[in-house]
C-alpha cells in the first residue's frame, strides 16, 4: 500500500509484554496476531510465553518480541521479570468483567512506576465479540447483567476510554475470537513508539541503555521479582526512589 | 528504664535454646523430618524404635541395615534417613510396612542366642491357602543388639500392633482400590496381566465378578502414547513377576511392597499405565494418608458442596483449558474429576488454594489414579515435595529457579558466562518446567517418564532434569543471543525427544537411543552429584534473599494500590506502618502457633493418631514472603493491641504484671544468678508461652482501644487488613493537624448510635480515654517556651472537662418532644456561628488565681454550679452533651485544646527510631517524680509514677461516680419540679459558656481549670487516702486501665 521509494525503512524488534487478569485473553490476542487462529480452550499461562510477530507500517518493519505472562495474581511478583527493559506494554481486561478493569489499573500503576521510562501502554478491553453488537459501540450499554451468558459487557467503552485518555494510554477494544481490531492494536502500538527508543534490529533486548547487568552478587535492593532479582535489578532500580 | 531491662534479660533467656520459629533459615530438617521424607510417612509420625537388623526375604536375599518403629508403621532401610543419601530409602531396598497390614509375629527359636522375628502380613495370609508352602510368605528380622533393646522394640511393637488393629477395616478398603491386588489378586498367571492390559473393554468371562479398580481416566479414553510403543504390555508382565516374587507367593504388593534393586530399575524404565498411579502413591507415600484418611475426600466434597471461594471461582476459570488435548478433558467426565480434586485441595489447604499450573498437573495425575488418589498425591506434592511452589506467594517456586541458577552456575560455567552476557534471564524459560513439573514442557508421555521417577527419589529429579536439557543443548544456547532465540532452542528439543540422539551414528544400538533416553542418562549420570541434599542446601542459602525481595515486591505493590485514604500519611510513615503491621501480624501467628504446639505437647504426651497429616503445612510461617496462613485475614483485637504499642506510647500497658518472676529489686546485680536451674526453666517456658513474646511490651488494654479498633474496622469483619489501618491512622494522624477534625473523631468514637449525643457514660468514657492516652504526660510537642505541663496539669484539665462537660449538658427530653431537641440541635449549631464571628469580652468563666508559679490553682466554682453540677451527675436525670458543647469545652482549656490540636495526633509515631523507647520513663515525669512515695508498697521507680497517675485519673472517675451515687440519695429527698427549673438554667449557662469559649479561643488562653472536687481538692495525699475508701470502684476501674 505505502511507496516503497522513501527513506530506508526503520528496522527494529520491540519487547512487548502482555499484562492483565487470568482468562481475559491475553494469549488468545497473541494467537490471533501471530497464528491469526483462535482457540476456544487456551492453556492457561504457565509463567510467561515468548512469541515473535513481524508487524509491516509504511514507515517502519517493527519485529514484536512478544511476552505473554500469567494473570492469576499471585504470579503477579514474576511480572517484573518480564516487563523490564520492554518498551511497551498490553494491559488486557475483559469488557464483560469489571474486575479485570481494576486489575488492569492496578497494572498500569505499576508499570507507571516501575517499568522502563517512556513505555508505551495500551489498555485493551477484550471479548469485544460479547458485548451486544447493537451496543458494541456506546454507551447505552445495559449494567452488566448476567455475565454467565455472555452477550454481556459490564464495561462501558466510555468508562475505560476516559481512564485511558487520563492516564495517557493507547485504548482498543478487541475480539481475539473474530480478530476485530487485533491487528489495530498492534499496528497503533507499532506507530506509538518513539524513534528514539527504535534501535537496529541486531541486537535485542537491553533498551533501557547503559544501565548495564549488575554483577551476580547484587543482591538486596528493592527490585521486583525475587529470586531472579539478579538480572532484573538494573532495570527497575534505576528509578526506584521511594518505595511505593 | 527497669521493664525493658527486664525484657531484655527475659528475652535473653529464652532465646537461647529453641531456634526462634520466625527465623527462615533455621530449617535444618530434624532428625524426625528426615525420617518421615525416607520412609515418606505422614506427619503424624516419629520414629519411636530403632535396632540394627538383618532382613531376610522369602526368595533368600539379605539386607543388613535398620530397623524402625514409628506409632504406626514398621521400616527397614539399609542406609540410615539422612538428607546427604544420594537417592532416598523409597528409591533403594527396604520396606514400610503399615502395622496394620501385620498379620502375625512370631518369635522364631533360632538355634542360638539370636533374637529373631517372622513377619506374615496380610497379603501372605489372604494368600495363604492357596499357596502350600507357608514358611516362605514371611519376612524374618533377626536383631543385633542388646537383648534387652531387642525386648523393647518388641515390646513397643506389640503395644503398636494392638493400637493399630483398628485400621485393619481401612487397609481393606485401600486394598480392594488397587490395581495390583487385581492384577493378582484375580489372575493365576501372565495371561491375567495380558487380558487386563488389552484396554477397559476386555470382555474376560472368567473375572465378570470383579471390576478392575479405578486406574484413571486412560481406562475410559485411553492412556497418552502409544501402547506398543511404550512395550506397556512387558512392563505390565515385568511388574507382575516382581511382586509376586519379592515376597514369596503372591505376596508383597501396595502397601506391602519389598523394595529391592529391580524396583528402582523398574520405575527408571517407565511405569506400565494401569500400575503408574499407584506406584506414584507408593513411592511418593501418598498412599499412607488414604489409607489413614479413608472417608477424608468424600468427606469434604459433601461438606463444601456449592460452597463459593474467590478458588473455585479461579478454578472453574481454568477446568476447560487443562491438558485441553487429551480427550478425557473434552469430556465432561474428566472436567467433573478435576473439578472436584481441585475444588477439595483447595478447601483443605486454604492456604494455598488454587494456583494455575496446580489444573495440568491434577489433570495429568487424573489420568492414572482416580479421584482420590490424585487427591492425596496432590496434597503430597503441595506439602512435601515441592513446597511453596503453589503458595499465595509462590516462593517455593522462586526459590527452586535461584537454586537451579546457582547450580547452573556452578555445573556449566561457561553456559553460565554466556546467559549473564548477553542478559538472558533462565528463569524465564525454566520456571515453567519447575512449576508444572514439565508436563507443560514435554509431550505428554516423556512428561510421565520424568514424573514416574520424581514421585520416588524427590525434587532434586526437576533439577537433574533441568540441567541435563541445558548440557545437552549447551552448544546450540551458547549461539543465542537472546531470550527469544533461547527459547525457540529449547522450544524445538523437545518437540523431538522422540527422535534418535545419534541419527548419523554407524553403531545400531545406538542410533535405536531417543533424545529422551540421553536425557535420563545425562540426567541421572552425569548430574548424579546432585542430591536432596545439595537441594537442601542451596535453598537454605537462598531463601532469606528470595523471601526478602518477594516481600520489598509485595510491599510496594500493596502499598501502591491501599487507596486514597493512604495520601495522608507519608511515604516513609506507610513504609513503616507496613512493617509494623505485617511485623506484629507474623510474629504473632508463630508465636501462638509456638505456644499451641508447646500445649498439645504438655497437654497429651504423643497423641499416636494416624491421621490427618493432610495439607497440614506443618511448616515454616511468620513472614510475609511466605504468604498468608490459613484463615488470615487481618489483625484481631489482640493483635491490634500489640500492633499499637509499636506506634503509641500509651498502649503498653503500665506494669509488667503477666511477665513472670518479676523481681522485687530491680537494681539487684545478681540478677540472673537469683534463679537457680529448675526456676530458670519454668520462666523460660513461662516465657515461651507467653502470649505476647518473650521481651516485647505488653500491650494495654483499655476501652479507647477497643472503640478505635472498632472504629477502624470499616468492614465489619472483627479483623484489620493493612487498609483498615492505613485507614485508621490517616484519620488519627493523616495529613495536616485539624483541631476541629480530631475532636469530631472523639466525639463520633463515643457517639454510638450516631445520633449527635454523648451521654453520661460516653462522657465519663471520653474522661476515662482522655486520662488513658495522657497518663505518661504527652499531651502535644510545645512550640515555644510555653508548656512544660506536669501530669497536675493534665489532671487537673481532664478533671475540668468532666465537669463541664456535666455542667453544660443537654437533659435529655422526653420522646414526644423530639422535634423539638432537633431544633435546639440547630439552634446550638446557629449559635456557635454567630458567636464565633462576634468577640465578646464577657467572660462568664472563673478567673485563675494564680497560687503558685508554673502551677495553676484549682478554681473556686461558682456557688450556683454546685447544685448543677449535682443536678447533671444525677443519673435518674439522663443527659447528653453534643458535638458543640464538647467542642467548647475542648476549647476552652489550652491543655485540652492542645492534645487536640497536636497531642493526640504525636502520641504516634509510626516511624520508630523517632520516638523513645516504647516503655521508658518520660524523662520529665521523672525529673518530677515526687520525693516520697505516693503509698509506701508501691514507691520505687518508674511504676510509682505510673501508678500514681493512673490512680490520680482513677480517683477523678471514681469520685464522679461518687457523685452520681450521692446524687442518687439526694434525689430520693429533692422533688421533681426543681429539677426542671434547673435544667432550664444549664441551657441558658450553656450559652453563656459558648460565648466565652470563643472568646478564649480567640485570646489564646482558656484558663478554666480546676481540680474540681470539692472534698478531694488539691493534694495528692488524700486522693490516695481517698481512693483506698472507695476500694471497690476503683479496683474494678483499674481492670480498664492495666490489664
Ligand atoms: N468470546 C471470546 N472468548 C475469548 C476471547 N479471547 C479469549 N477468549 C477465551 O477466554 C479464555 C481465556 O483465554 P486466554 O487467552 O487463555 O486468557 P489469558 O489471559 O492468556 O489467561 P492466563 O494465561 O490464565 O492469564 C479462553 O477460553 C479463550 O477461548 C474473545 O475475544 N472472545
Ligand atoms: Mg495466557
Amino acid at each position: 500500500m505505502a511507496s516503497r521509494d522513501e527513506a530506508p525503512k526503520l528496522s527494529s524488534s520491540v519487547k512487548l509484554v502482555l499484562l492483565g487478569e487470568a482468562a481475559v485473553g491475553k494469549s488468545s490476542l497473541v494467537l490471533r496476531f501471530v497464528n491469526d487462529d483462535f482457540q476456544e480452550n487456551k492453556e492457561p499461562t504457565i509463567g510467561a510465553a515468548f512469541l515473535t510477530q513481524k508487524c509491516t507500517l509504511p514507515t517502519r518493519t517493527i519485529k514484536f518480541e512478544i511476552w505473554d505472562t500469567a494473570g492469576q495474581e499471585r504470579f503477579a511478583s514474576l511480572a517484573p521479570m518480564y516487563y523490564r527493559n520492554a518498551q511497551t506494554a498490553l494491559v488486557v481486561y475483559d469488557i464483560t468483567k469489571p474486575t479485570s478493569l481494576i486489575k488492569a489499573k492496578h497494572w498500569v500503576s505499576e508499570l507507571q512506576r516501575q517499568a522502563s521510562p517512556g513505555i508505551v501502554i495500551a489498555l485493551v478491553g477484550n471479548k469485544l465479540d460479547l458485548a451486544a453488537p447493537v451496543l458494541a459501540d456506546d454507551d447505552g450499554g445495559e449494567e452488566g447483567g448476567d455475565a454467565m451468558n455472555g452477550g454481556n459487557r459490564a464495561v462501558l467503552t466510555a468508562e475505560a476510554k476516559a481512564y485511558a485518555d487520563e492516564e495517557g494510554l493507547l485504548f482498543y477494544e478487541t475480539s481475539a475470537k473474530t480478530g476485530e481490531n487485533v491487528q489495530g492494536v498492534f499496528e497503533a502500538i507499532a506507530n506509538a513508539i518513539p524513534e528514539s527508543t527504535l534501535k537496529p534490529r541486531a541486537g535485542a533486548g537491553g533498551f533501557a541503555g547503559g544501565s548495564g547487568r549488575a554483577g551476580a552478587g547484587s543482591g538486596g535492593g528493592d527490585a521486583g521479582a525475587a529470586g531472579m532479582a539478579v538480572n532484573l535489578e538494573d532495570g527497575v532500580r534505576a528509578k526506584e526512589g521511594c518505595a511505593c | 528504664m527497669f521493664s525493658s531491662l527486664l525484657q531484655k534479660a527475659t528475652a535473653f533467656i529464652t532465646d537461647v535454646p529453641p531456634a526462634s520459629p520466625t527465623s527462615p533459615t533455621s530449617s535444618r530438617p530434624t532428625k524426625t523430618t528426615l525420617f518421615r521424607n525416607h520412609f515418606r510417612l505422614p506427619d503424624s509420625q516419629t520414629p519411636l524404635q530403632e535396632i540394627t537388623c538383618e532382613l531376610t526375604l522369602p526368595s533368600g536375599d539379605h539386607y543388613a541395615g535398620k530397623l524402625y518403629l514409628s506409632e504406626s508403621f514398621l521400616c527397614f532401610s539399609p542406609n540410615p534417613p539422612s538428607s546427604s543419601s544420594t537417592a532416598s530409602a523409597t528409591a533403594g531396598i527396604g520396606f514400610t510396612l503399615p502395622l496394620c497390614a501385620i498379620r502375625r509375629v512370631e518369635r522364631l527359636h533360632s538355634r542360638s542366642y539370636m533374637f529373631a522375628l517372622a513377619i506374615t502380613t496380610w497379603h501372605g495370609v489372604a494368600n495363604s491357602t492357596s499357596s502350600p508352602g507357608g514358611k516362605e510368605e514371611r519376612v524374618t528380622l533377626q536383631f543385633v543388639g542388646m537383648r534387652s533393646s531387642c525386648e523393647a522394640f518388641c515390646d513397643r511393637l506389640k503395644r503398636g500392633l494392638r493400637s493399630q488393629m483398628g485400621e485393619v477395616k481401612n487397609l481393606r478398603i485401600l486394598v480392594d482400590s488397587c490395581y495390583s491386588e487385581y492384577l493378582l489378586g484375580n489372575s493365576g498367571g501372565y495371561d491375567g496381566v495380558k487380558r487386563t492390559t488389552d484396554g477397559a473393554g476386555a470382555d474376560d468371562s472368567r473375572k465378570k465378578d470383579k471390576d478392575p479398580p479405578d486406574a484413571g481416566l486412560g481406562m475410559i479414553f485411553k492412556y497418552p502414547g502409544d501402547t506398543r510403543k511404550l512395550r506397556d504390555r512387558s512392563k505390565m508382565r515385568l511388574w507382575a513377576e516382581y511382586l509376586r516374587a519379592n515376597f514369596g507367593v503372591e505376596n508383597g504388593r501396595n502397601v506391602t511392597l519389598v523394595r529391592q534393586p529391580t524396583f528402582h530399575k523398574l520405575i527408571r524404565v517407565g511405569l506400565p499405565n494401569r500400575l503408574r498411579g499407584e506406584m506414584w502413591e507408593l513411592s511418593s507415600g501418598s498412599i499412607y494418608l488414604r489409607l489413614f484418611n479413608p472417608t477424608m475426600y468424600r468427606d469434604i466434597l459433601q461438606e463444601y458442596d456449592g460452597r463459593h471461594s474467590h478458588s473455585i471461582e479461579e478454578i472453574e476459570k481454568d477446568l476447560n483449558r487443562s491438558l485441553p488435548e487429551y480427550r478425557g478433558f473434552q469430556d465432561d467426565e474428566g472436567i467433573s474429576r478435576l473439578r472436584r480434586v481441585l475444588g477439595a485441595y483447595s478447601w483443605r489447604n486454604e492456604e494455598v488454594g488454587y494456583c494455575q499450573a496446580m489444573n495440568i498437573v491434577t489433570a495429568a495425575l487424573l489420568i492414572y489414579m482416580s479421584e482420590e488418589q490424585a487427591f492425596f498425591l496432590l496434597s503430597t506434592l503441595c506439602d512435601r515435595l515441592v513446597p511453596g511452589y503453589y503458595s499465595k506467594t509462590m516462593y517455593g517456586t522462586l526459590l527452586d529457579q535461584r537454586v537451579f541458577e546457582s547450580l547452573v552456575e556452578k555445573t556449566m560455567p561457561i553456559l553460565w558466562e554466556h546467559l549473564v552476557k548477553s542478559d538472558v534471564q533462565l528463569s524465564v524459560v525454566s520456571l515453567p518446567w519447575f512449576l508444572s513439573l514439565y508436563i507443560n514442557s514435554m509431550p505428554l508421555v516423556f512428561a510421565f517418564r520424568v514424573l514416574d521417577v520424581f514421585f520416588l527419589e524427590g525434587p532434586k529429579v526437576l533439577f537433574q532434569i533441568g540441567l541435563a536439557i541445558l548440557r545437552i543443548n549447551g552448544e546450540e544456547l551458547l549461539d543465542a543471543t537472546d531470550d527469544g532465540a533461547f527459547i525457540s532452542i529449547l522450544k524445538s528439543y523437545f518437540s523431538r525427544l522422540d527422535e534418535s540422539a545419534h541419527p548419523r551414528s554407524d553403531n545400531e544400538k545406538l542410533r535405536a537411543v531417543t533424545r529422551f533416553q540421553e536425557l535420563m542418562v545425562v540426567a541421572f549420570k552425569e548430574f548424579a552429584g546432585i542430591t536432596q541434599n545439595t537441594i537442601i542446601e542451596q535453598r537454605n542459602k537462598h531463601k532469606d534473599a528470595v523471601l526478602s525481595s518477594i516481600e520489598s515486591f509485595a510491599k510496594r505493590t500493596q502499598l501502591r494500590n491501599l487507596g486514597p485514604d493512604s495520601r495522608r500519611l507519608t511515604p516513609e510513615e506507610l513504609s513503616c506502618t507496613y512493617d509494623q503491621y505485617f511485623g506484629v501480624l507474623y510474629e504473632r501467628q508463630g508465636r501462638l502457633q509456638m505456644i499451641a504446639d508447646e500445649m498439645e505437647k504438655l497437654a497429651t504426651k504423643k497423641k499416636a493418631a494416624a491421621g490427618s497429616g493432610v495439607g497440614g503445612n506443618g511448616g515454616e510461617r511468620g513472614r510475609v514472603g511466605l504468604g498468608p496462613t490459613t484463615g488470615e485475614t487481618g489483625m484481631d483485637y489482640d493483635c491490634f493491641r500489640e500492633f499499637l504499642t509499636g506506634v503509641a506510647k500509651w498502649a503498653v500497658a503500665d506494669s509488667v504484671a503477666s511477665t513472670p518472676a518479676e523481681p522485687t529489686q530491680p537494681e539487684q546485680s545478681g540478677f540472673f544468678g537469683s534463679y537457680g536451674g529448675a526456676a530458670a526453666a519454668a520462666l523460660q517456658r513461662k516465657n515461651l508461652l507467653n502470649p505476647w513474646g518473650a521481651g516485647n511490651p505488653e500491650p494495654a488494654d483499655h476501652e479507647f482501644m477497643r472503640r478505635l479498633f472498632r472504629r477502624w474496622d470499616t468492614d465489619m469483619k472483627n479483623q484489620l487488613s493493612l487498609g483498615n489501618v492505613v485507614s485508621g491512622l490517616a484519620s488519627v494522624v493523616g495529613g495536616k493537624k485539624d483541631i476541629m477534625g480530631n475532636i469530631n473523631y472523639w466525639f463520633e468514637l463515643y457517639d454510638d448510635d450516631g445520633d449527635g449525643k454523648v451521654d453520661r457514660e460516653g462522657i465519663l468514657r471520653i474522661t476515662e480515654a482522655l486520662l488513658f492516652v495522657t497518663r505518661r504526660g504527652d499531651v502535644g510537642r510545645s512550640d515555644g517556651e510555653e508548656a512544660e505541663w506536669g501530669d497536675e496539669r493534665i489532671l487537673s484539665a481532664v478533671s475540668g472537662f468532666t465537669r463541664m462537660c456535666f455542667e453544660y449538658a443537654d437533659p435529655d427530653r422526653p420522646k414526644k418532644e423530639e422535634g423539638v431537641i432537633k431544633v435546639d440541635k440547630d439552634e446550638d449549631e446557629d449559635d456557635l456561628l454567630e458567636l464565633a464571628a462576634s468577640s465578646s469580652d464577657e467572660d462568664p468563666l472563673d478567673t485563675p488565681e494564680t497560687v503558685s508559679p508554673g502551677e495553676r490553682s484549682p478554681t473556686t466554682p461558682h456557688p450556683k454550679d454546685n447544685a448543677k453540677a449535682n443536678l447533671a451527675l444525677d443519673p435518674s436525670n439522663p443527659l447528653h452533651i453534643t458535638l458543640p458543647t464538647f467542642r467548647m469545652v475542648i476549647l476552652a482549656d489550652e491543655v485540652l485544646e492542645r492534645f487536640f490540636e497536636r497531642g493526640f495526633a504525636e502520641s504516634f509515631k509510626l516511624i520508630p527510631g523517632s520516638e523513645p523507647q516504647a516503655t521508658a520513663a518520660n524523662p520529665r515525669l521523672m525529673a518530677r517524680m515526687p520525693s516520697t512515695p505516693l503509698t509506701p508498697g508501691n514507691a520505687k521507680g518508674l511504676r510509682g509514677v505510673l501508678d500514681g497517675i493512673v490512680d490520680e485519673g482513677m480517683r477523678v472517675a471514681a469520685e464522679v461516680r461518687r457523685r452520681m451515687e450521692e446524687m442518687e440519695d439526694n434525689r430520693e429527698e429533692e422533688g421533681e419540679e426543681g429539677e426542671a427549673a434547673d435544667a432550664k438554667s444549664i441551657r441558658e449557662g450553656d450559652r453563656d459558656l459558648l460565648k466565652g469559649a470563643e472568646a478564649d479561643i480567640q485570646e489564646g488562653q482558656g484558663q478554666t481549670d480546676g481540680l474540681h472536687i470539692e472534698k478531694g481538692g488539691g493534694s495528692k495525699g488524700e486522693g490516695r487516702g481517698r481512693s483506698v475508701s472507695y476500694g471497690d470502684q476503683i479496683s474494678s476501674r483499674v481492670v480498664e486501665f492495666e490489664s
